[in-house]
């Protein structure tokens, strides 16, 4: 819920700086380790642009997936975790973030 | 009208990112060392908060940030352990964010060693930054043996894993080990401290790293 107020805030203070009327397509980056669920986040987000210009705008989620690799054998994986086979450790960069890529409005 | 299409890169944990840097640069110029404690509901967070309290009072002023969806009640506990606390009160939200923190943390500046005690819960607390200097997670073995596995994040993430109610495992069909194993698994770093804070199993272990780690952050901050 805490993503989709932040979400709704910052897109109206993009859609204000344009004068839009209406707020009509969302695109977000979201890092598949935050482990937000998009048909949750996708619920929410409907629920609190009610009665704001962004009513009815469609959200579109691109799930974002880290870089999981070992920092020893260059090995890639799916899922995080510490040691690698080989003994190396495993690194894991991104998917940590929740970024809005695109505001469509009408002006 | 017509319709156009604005580029934005604006991250959605930027305004937390903000607060927690600023809670962060308040603790090393206070010279306060903090611990993000998180686990869920039950799992023993308040009472480690009072036996840490009990043991090491004497020699540390010990604060407390206490996040709970309502009531005092975790704020009547400590303060009978000396603890100097402050409830805040998360309402609908599931985490402490940096901004809730920043409103408490001024009251923090004569403290040594301040706990954030997170909400109950092993999911939402993991992305939020307080701007403490180390995280703890502590579970209890009455959650589950494959509880570690099925919340990665927060056990990848964190400074020290306290597997705790050791002594129950066996009456509620828990492996202590596999959950010892998971979490090594998701964390090479992190001291594994298998706790019974009812029996005092491993409490001493969990002393002797909490003071390593203080001494250590506290030399950092000059």
């Amino acid at each position: 819920m805490s993503f989709a107020q932040s979400l709704l805030e910052s897109v109206l203070r993009i859609a204000e700086e344009k004068k839009a009327k209406r707020i009509t397509r969302v695109v977000v980056d979201v890092g598949e380790l935050l482990m937000l669920n998009p048909e949750q986040l996708r619920f929410c987000y409907d629920v609190i642009t009610k009665g704001t210009i962004a009513e009815g705008s469609e959200l579109e989620l691109n799930i974002v997936k880290p870089v999981i690799r070992c920092t020893l054998c260059g090995r890639e994986f799916d899922t995080p975790f510490a040691l690698c086979d080989c003994g190396g450790v495993v690194s894991v960069e991104g998917g940590k973030d929740a970024i809005i890529k695109k505001v469509e409005m009408e002006v | 009208m017509h319709r156009i299409e604005v580029d934005a890169e604006i991250s959605l944990l930027e305004e937390n990112r903000k607060f927690a840097g600023e809670n962060r640069e308040f603790l090393a110029k206070h010279g306060v060392v903090a611990f993000n404690l998180m686990g869920a509901t039950g799992s023993g967070k308040t009472l480690l908060i009072e036996r840490t309290a009990d043991s090491l009072g004497d020699r540390l002023k010990i604060g407390a940030i206490l996040g709970d969806v309502a009531g005092d009640d975790d704020y009547r506990r400590v303060t009978k352990h000396g603890v100097k606390a402050k409830m805040v009160n998360t309402g609908k939200e599931c985490h402490l964010d940096a901004h809730l923190i920043h409103h408490a943390i001024e009251e923090f500046g004569d403290v040594d060693l301040l706990f954030m005690e997170n909400v109950g819960n092993l999911v939402c607390p993991v992305d939020f930054d307080l701007g403490e200097d180390y995280r703890i997670v502590i579970v209890s073995v009455t959650e589950g043996d494959d509880v570690v596995r099925k919340h990665p994040e927060i056990f990848r993430l964190a400074d020290a894993i306290i597997i705790n109610k050791v002594s129950l495992a066996e009456a509620v069909g828990s492996d202590v080990e596999t959950m010892v194993r998971d979490a090594r698994r998701l964390n090479a770093k992190a001291p594994v401290i298998k706790m019974d804070l009812k029996t005092g199993e491993g409490f001493e272990e969990w002393l002797e790293w909490l003071m390593d780690t203080y001494e250590r952050a506290r030399k950092l901050k000059g």
